[in-house]
């Protein structure tokens, strides 16, 4: 790796302001879990890493009458064992307890797991310059491509790897960015982007801008959550596919069902054709699958990975069968 | 101390146009600059240059400017490319060599006997090794003396390769090896990195260490070779083995692969065999042995092949195999086994299994999670190697020490040394101080092939059985007894008649004028005899048909070593060869892109290796039986064994779970839903 600044602000104000000064040139480190190993492996260079683990105030979990807001320093493992999310988004507390090892989960945060870079394997490879690094093709269309995406790829095949951001979307959460122009919110599901939108990034995140919180909307009574991680390993493992679910359970179906998708495309990916199918239904497997035929008729999976087909059937329907059983 | 690191080829097959050092050389903080490549590179990852620097990330910084021109040549990276007409050439020969042939009897007249005949094919993929210690060594000269301390499973063979590579007697090379985080055979002779240590060590006067990273070690320090084993088997309906067939294609990258025919061979009684197993050649790095090298392929393809059968004669797969059970090798033809407790291994782990609770008929089971039960049988060698030594030396204030040159990769060696010794000399374990490590003392073989205990344990009781004898003639004139009378036991020397007799270990040592040393060396084993080690596993696994999941819920493994040393270290060899077979059997795969000629996954995270949450509840058990003949401890080895069968009977399992075999390891999710989705088409 090469020479490198470091510097630990103490303020949000100060951090935007050295990402300011380094024009382009620094990255922001949370956990760092996800960027050392991007720095070892001489995949980013950076000239100065931002360490916001000294800005007080940015870990910790929140609720007043607009919901829960989720600071972007909250460690994996805070967020996986906290009561009232355990409560209320029980399939957020699911989807943070199902990510890596507790090892990763004590040191991950919410805001570095949902800016994390992509595990595709040529991305992570510093030797192959491929679209994501500048290139002109990407790796995987025609490679080894069986943990890659089937929906969304086109120019660029990689899964975006995040638990959280599939379960965070399913729960309408919003995203809060600071930038010196001040804070501003959307909603989580337009914070990300397909490779179409830059094949350099995943998200809309400015370089002079930093993901601040999260906030989810209070809990509505009966509405339930689920997040079902299809993985090859018992632990360690990103999804092969993961299934995030919200719904309110009434007469066998779900009211306002959301389903959202991780490892199986670029970015978190909403199965809106599956939630308007199965809107006043009674669930049953066979009703599920009858209503992924849409969504799943829009895959595009590559030599290796038509796999995944089966699995997102699997794990839509027991993550939906999951929200209709007893509280 | 200064830090190696090598520059390597990013190519799957290039010439070397020039190297350009000299930016690396002028670069402050390095020390040495070493060219290792002319011409043509034959894989990525082959050593190009290397730098010694003040630290590693001078060196690493030197690499970066070290400027090598290629000319990128034509690569094959994967067997059925290499295989193919009009290939390029990995070397200057062909790219599928004849490596292994053997047969006996009438394959012909078998098949014509048979009732039944079957015909399958299996593969296994590329494993690598992936110790938790990455290779490292470090080179230090005193004027023409060599020593280096290295993490290897082979001083000797280090000591004698370094000598040959730097040309210098084999007395000026001292190498040491206290502890080390795993071998299981990528450490068995000396690696060119430690070469490049030694000679950068020379050049700058000062110490080198160099450690090789994860990518490294993916890529340059060995792997298992991948095997296509197509086995035909011919039986007689009542279950009788007539004829059995193997051509297996192995690809060991630019080295040769494994023969993996053995347990086809050996383990059941057929007359009529024929094998022929033919290399690969690829632009990938060279294959080297892992532990079990060849069985572990060969009882997966095998032992898979046995269960398909079985269930085509409609027999029980255990009974179907004691139906062909053999006392002799050559499946039945060759000489008698010194001892074999096969049979016992199967009875006590069926019993232990439940083996009754299967499903009669593969995949009669119902449901989206399946279970299935599996079991198989493993052969290998593991009799130790005649001539090894060992040392006791007592001192006079009463302390002892055993020594030999070996080495503890992990495997008790210590521990068994000092059990052996102690029990010889009436003490207890802590009483023995160990030596190994180090080729100053007496010569021993590698720690690999199962040869440590059956070796070394031998060589030490040889040692300080002569040093009870040496004792009892001492405390038989002290106590006024015979010596054939003297007894050693509870730190005493006593008269076996007269208890009260006695004399203090401590105290009768103090008569000695000088430290005394007694050589051991085990010994020959008597011929006409075949000396092998026997397990069988047996396996219960859950399979999620929609998600393809395999879980094992327990794997029961029992193993005939003959004498068990140490039962803690020897449960602990049989629960890591199971740990690594379920790994190998449902996530361990080299992923190489025949587009880049590149291994896509070397590192720790793609390259996936079982985690603890995925392991299922482990019995291992021993068959006490003590071989008459082989040592004077009737002891043989447990490196390899439990390692062999685990793979197999997991397979086994996941058939007996789903009906459809699959043929093919690692069993990820992917080929599961595959074979069962051609179930379903074929059905």
């Amino acid at each position: 790796m090469k020479n490198l600044q470091w510097t630990e602000p103490q303020t949000v104000e100060q951090a935007l302001a050295w990402l300011a000064k380094a024009n382009g040139k620094a990255v922001l480190m949370a956990g760092g879990t996800d960027l050392f190993t991007e720095i070892k492996e001489g995949v980013v260079e950076p000239e100065l890493v931002i360490d916001l683990k000294s800005i007080p105030g940015l870990a910790s979990i929140q609720r007043d009458e607009s919901g829960i807001r989720i600071g972007a320093l909250t460690s994996v493992a805070g967020l996986a064992a906290d009561a009232m999310i355990k409560r209320d988004y029980p399939g957020l507390s699911e989807a943070a307890g199902s990510l890596a090892t507790p090892q990763l989960r004590n040191v991950g945060t919410v805001g570095g797991n949902l800016c994390q870079r992509p595990r595709c394997w040529y991305y992570r490879d510093a030797q192959m310059v491929c679209r994501k690094k500048g290139g002109s093709q990407c790796f995987a269309a025609k490679g080894r491509n069986k943990y890659h995406a089937i929906f969304g790829g086109r120019i660029c095949h990689i899964v975006y790897p995040s638990d959280l951001a599939p379960m965070l979307i399913a729960l309408d959460a919003q995203v809060t960015i600071s930038s010196p122009r001040g804070d501003r919110s959307l909603p989580l599901a337009e914070f990300y982007a397909l490779p179409e939108k830059n094949v350099r990034r995943e998200n809309i995140l400015a370089p002079e801008e930093l993901v601040r919180e999260v906030k989810l909307p209070p809990a509505k009574k009966g509405t339930r959550s689920a997040y079902v991680k299809l993985k090859e390993r018992e632990t360690w493992d990103f999804a092969l596919v993961s299934a995030a679910v919200r719904g309110t359970a009434s007469g066998g179906g779900l009211g306002e069902a959301a389903i959202v998708l991780g490892g199986v495309a670029p970015i978190p990916w909403r199965l809106g054709k599956t939630e308007a199918a199965i809107k006043g239904k009674k669930l049953s497997a066979a009703v599920i699958k009858e209503a992924l035929r849409a969504d799943i008729q829009e895959a595009r999976p590559l030599e290796e990975n038509g796999y995944k087909l089966a699995l997102v059937e699997a794990a839509v329907t027991r993550a939906l069968l999951s929200l209709m059983g007893p509280a | 101390m200064l830090y190696a690191k090598i520059l390597r080829s990013p190519h799957a097959a290039a010439e070397v146009v020039s190297v350009d050092l000299s930016a690396a050389q002028s670069l402050p903080g390095v020390k040495a600059v070493l060219r290792l490549k002319e011409g043509r590179v034959k894989y990525e990852g082959e050593q190009i240059a290397a730098v010694a620097a003040v630290s590693e990330k001078t060196a690493e910084e030197a690499l970066k400017l070290i400027n090598v021109e290629y000319r990128t040549l034509p690569y094959v990276v994967t067997p059925d490319k290499a295989m193919a007409d009009g290939a390029p050439r990995v070397h200057d020969s062909a790219n599928v060599e004849k490596i292994n042939e053997y047969s006996r009897g009438n394959i012909d007249q078998g098949f014509a006997e048979a009732e039944v005949t079957f015909e399958r094919t299996y593969r296994t993929a590329i494993e690598i090794h992936q110790t938790a210690e990455t290779h490292a060594s470090v080179a230090k000269w005193d004027g023409d003396e060599l020593t280096v301390w290295d993490s290897t499973q082979a001083i000797f063979n280090v000591r004698d390769g370094l000598a040959e590579a730097l040309g210098i007697p084999e007395t000026k090379v001292r190498v040491i090896k206290i502890y080390m985080g795993g071998g299981f055979g990528s450490k068995l002779d000396v690696n060119e990195h430690t070469i490049v240590a030694a000679k950068l060590a020379k050049e700058t006067g000062r110490p080198v260490k160099i450690t090789l990273s994860r990518k490294e070690n993916s890529l340059c320090v060995g792997n298992r070779p991948s095997t296509q084993i197509t086995i035909k088997g011919g039986a007689k309906k009542d279950g009788t083995l007539t004829a059995l067939s193997l051509k297996n294609f192995t690809c060991g990258g630019l080295d040769r692969g494994d023969e993996s025919s053995e347990p086809l061979i050996d383990v059941y009684s057929c007359p009529n065999v024929k094998v022929e197993e033919f290399t690969v050649f690829t632009n990938t790095g060279a294959g080297r042995a892992t532990r079990a090298p060849g069985h572990v392929q060969g009882t997966f393809a095998f032992e898979g092949f046995m269960e398909e059968l079985a269930a085509e004669l409609g027999l029980d797969p255990l009974e179907f195999r004691k139906k062909n059970y053999t006392t002799s090798n050559q499946g039945g033809t060759g000489i008698v086994y010194s001892s074999k407790g096969l049979d016992k291994c199967y009875d006590i782990g069926a019993q232990k299994i439940g083996w009754t609770r299967r499903n009669r008929k593969p995949g009669e089971g119902q449901g989206k999670k399946r279970r299935g039960l599996g079991m198989a049988s493993q052969i290998w060698w593991g009799g130790g190697v005649p001539g090894t030594l060992a040392d006791i030396k007592i001192h006079r204030d009463g302390s002892v020490e055993a020594i030999s040159g070996t080495q503890d990769i992990g495997c008790g060696t210590r521990t068994y040394m000092a059990t052996v010794a102690a029990e010889t000399l009436g003490l207890e374990p802590q009483d023995i101080t160990i030596k190994i490590g180090d080729t100053i003392y007496p010569w021993a073989p590698i720690s690999g092939g199962s040869l440590t205990a059956p070796s070394v344990g031998p060589a030490v009781r040889d040692a300080a059985l002569k040093a009870a004898d040496r004792l009892r003639e001492m405390a038989a004139k002290k106590l006024s007894s015979p010596a054939a009378d003297i007894v050693l036991a509870d730190r005493k020397l006593f008269d076996k008649n007269k208890p009260e007799n006695s004399i203090a270990f401590k105290d009768l040592v103090k008569e000695l004028r000088r430290e005394a040393v007694f050589h051991g060396e085990r010994g020959p084993m008597p011929a006409g005899f075949a000396y092998n080690t026997f397990g069988a596993h047996f396996a219960e696994v859950e399979v999620d048909t929609e998600t393809g999941r395999i879980r094992v819920l327990k794997v029961v493994g029992v193993h005939e070593v003959g004498r068990i040393l140490n039962r803690l270290t020897a449960e602990s060899q049989v629960v890591g060869g199971i740990t690594q077979g379920i790994s190998t059997a449902l996530f361990e795969e080299r992923v190489l892109d025949e587009n880049t000629g590149k291994m896509v996954n070397p590192n720790l995270q793609n390259y996936k290796i079982a985690t603890s949450m995925d392991m299922p509840e482990i019995v291992p058990l021993f068959v006490d039986l003590v071989d008459p003949r082989i040592n004077n401890l009737g002891n043989k080895g447990l490196g390899e064994p439990p390692r062999i069968p685990p793979s197999a009977a997991v397979a086994n399992a996941v058939y007996n779970a789903l009906g459809v075999h699959l043929r093919e390891i690692p069993m990820t999710p992917d080929k599961v839903l595959r074979a069962l989705q051609g179930k379903e088409a074929g059905s």
